[in-house]
């Protein structure tokens, strides 16, 4: 996997921020929120500066029992092309079924019949995709009954079956650690590291004893000592620190990121 | 972000003797040019940032301390630039902004303007009358002549007392212009307005606002801030200072068009 270094969401709020910030190396941007024939000035203006801009979907509900949506895979693949983007990424989860949007990405049964249903359409979808597609872990707050594989070997599996890159996210990872009891060394130890495209960090804070991971908050130093863990394994490829609302100062973002930058060494 | 304003300070606060940078803006472009000042110098506290497409965002979360009108503006972001400017010029805060200025003798109170204004008319009327009956029974000249001289001088009179502005007010904002120049952002904004210019520039650019963020700030017409913003009723054009009161001595003084009434958001008539 090609190198990318350590980037930032681009949203609309920030672009300026974005644009200014030092040392960003890469951003990414959220697939459904972009028109491929009116791109943002900013996002141009980063990619005429030469700064990769990868394409992040929310919506492909590839672990949903129904078809891939083809029109969003089409969005997809065509923002790529136009961003030059050298991969996309969804989640690996669900977020329709019976017609109904959950508004949220879904966790996933870890059985191996929910995992066939995801790897066909995986499959399908990278088909139609001009680039490599990347599948993302989510935070969950609640695991499904009867599983049968742990996270991270349903994602091995998916990985082996589907060729796919992983897009590791440590504060989702934290969140299932701090929430559903996940092993985050054992996670780790069972992904193919080799396969990781780039790592997302991003805040969250605890109510009444359960964790958000809501990309409203400072990055606690407990995601950090995850990204560390990973760290420790892997030279990950690409680092990427995800703000969604309550957009701090730019200072605050920097610091972030040169808190990141500290734990990559 | 560099500002030398903090929150008291911008704002309009009553028990401060000298007038704010809101206060101030209003009394030049009306209440479009005060929620212009007040997004701006909640933009160089670092409250608010501004998108290259004009998105206006609060950044983190913002103590207290805020004029009211730039509370109204934390509560009612995020918006785009001119579609927030539109709504803070219309919100009650404005409106009470501008009844403040009323009340502390900066601007002449609306029914007393009206009534003068009408009082000049039935001046300048009873002159009109006096001449053609002076005409008609054949009255000495001297005495048409004395009744002309000295309805029009009464009828100027009056005009100047019925100006948006009361003599405070117009030294405000003749004030206002001595420090209205590009260091001092803040005053910038509120004498020449966003879409005003200065050496040539216009004042969004100067504060380093993107082209596509101006672009949603709305352009009064000239002709349609007759009633003067600051002492009219609701109106939240800001208009640009070579179209107001206060850009020149002489339309300082006059106070007359000082703010304007018509069209809302960031102003115009600056080109």
């Amino acid at each position: 996997m090609e190198k990318l270094g350590v980037g930032i969401g681009w949203r609309p709020e920030i672009d300026l921020t974005v644009e200014r910030l030092p040392g960003i190396d890469f951003v990414e941007v959220v697939a459904e929120n972009l028109h491929v024939g009116h791109l943002p000035e900013s996002v141009l203006l980063l990619r005429e500066r030469g700064v990769p801009v990868l394409p992040h979907a929310v919506s492909l509900s590839l672990g949903g029992a129904e078809p891939v949506d083809a029109q969003r895979v089409a969005h997809l693949g065509a923002l790529a092309e136009a961003l030059d983007a050298p991969l996309v990424s969804d989640h690996v989860c669900f977020v329709r079924a019976g017609g109904l949007d959950s508004g949220h990405l879904m966790p996933l049964p870890r059985t191996r019949d929910a995992l066939d249903v995801l790897v066909a359409n995986v499959k399908a979808t990278q088909q139609d995709l001009p680039v490599p597609l990347a599948l993302e872990n989510v935070a969950a707050l609640l695991d499904w009954p009867d599983g049968e594989l742990t996270e991270g070997q349903f994602l091995a599996e998916l990985v082996d079956r589907t060729d796919c890159h992983l897009l590791v996210d440590v504060a989702n990872l934290y969140a299932n650690a701090r929430n559903l009891g996940t092993d985050v060394a054992r996670f780790l130890d069972e992904i193919p590291l080799e396969r990781l495209a780039y790592v997302h960090v991003a805040g969250g804070e605890e109510h009444q004893g359960v964790y958000h991971d809501t990309h409203a908050h400072a990055v606690r130093p407990e995601v950090l000592d995850v990204l560390a863990q990973l760290r420790a394994r892997v030279d990950p490829p690409g680092v990427l620190l995800e703000r969604d609302d309550d957009y701090p100062a730019d200072a605050e973002l920097a610091d972030e990121l040169a808190a990141i930058r500290a734990v990559l060494g | 972000m560099a500002t030398q304003w903090t929150p008291t300070s911008a704002g309009s606060a009553g028990s401060t003797p000298e007038p704010g940078p809101e206060q101030q803006g209003l009394l030049v472009g009306g209440p479009g040019r005060a929620a212009e000042v007040a997004v701006v110098s909640l933009v160089e506290a670092g409250a608010v940032r501004i998108s290259r497409e004009g998105l206006v965002s609060v950044v983190g979360r913002p103590g207290h301390g805020w004029s009211p009108l730039q509370a109204y503006v934390l509560r009612s972001a995020p918006r785009t630039l001119g579609e927030l400017i539109t709504a803070t010029a219309w919100s009650a805060e404005a409106q009470s902004l501008r009844q403040h200025l009323v009340d502390v003798g900066l601007v002449t109170p609306p029914g007393r303007r009206k009534a003068l204004r009408t009082l000049r008319l039935l001046v300048v009327a009873a002159v009109v009358v006096t001449m053609i009956v002076a005409g008609a029974l054949d009255l000495p000249f001297a005495l048409a002549f004395f009744t002309a001289v000295a309805g029009a001088v009464v009828a100027v009179v009056l005009g100047r007392l019925s100006r948006p502005l009361t003599a405070r007010g117009r030294q405000v904002v003749r004030a206002l212009k001595q420090v209205a120049v590009s260091p001092n952002r803040i005053a910038l904004v509120a004498y020449y307005g966003l879409l005003g210019k200065v050496e040539r520039h216009h004042v969004w650019e100067v504060l380093g606002i993107a082209p596509a963020a101006a672009a949603t700030l709305r352009r009064r017409s000239r002709g349609s801030g007759s009633d003067g913003g600051a002492s009219c009723g609701g109106g939240c054009g800001s208009c640009a200072s070579s179209s107001c009161g206060g850009s020149s001595s002489s339309s300082s003084d006059s106070g007359g068009s000082s703010c304007g009434g018509g069209g809302c958001g960031g102003g115009g008539g600056g080109d």
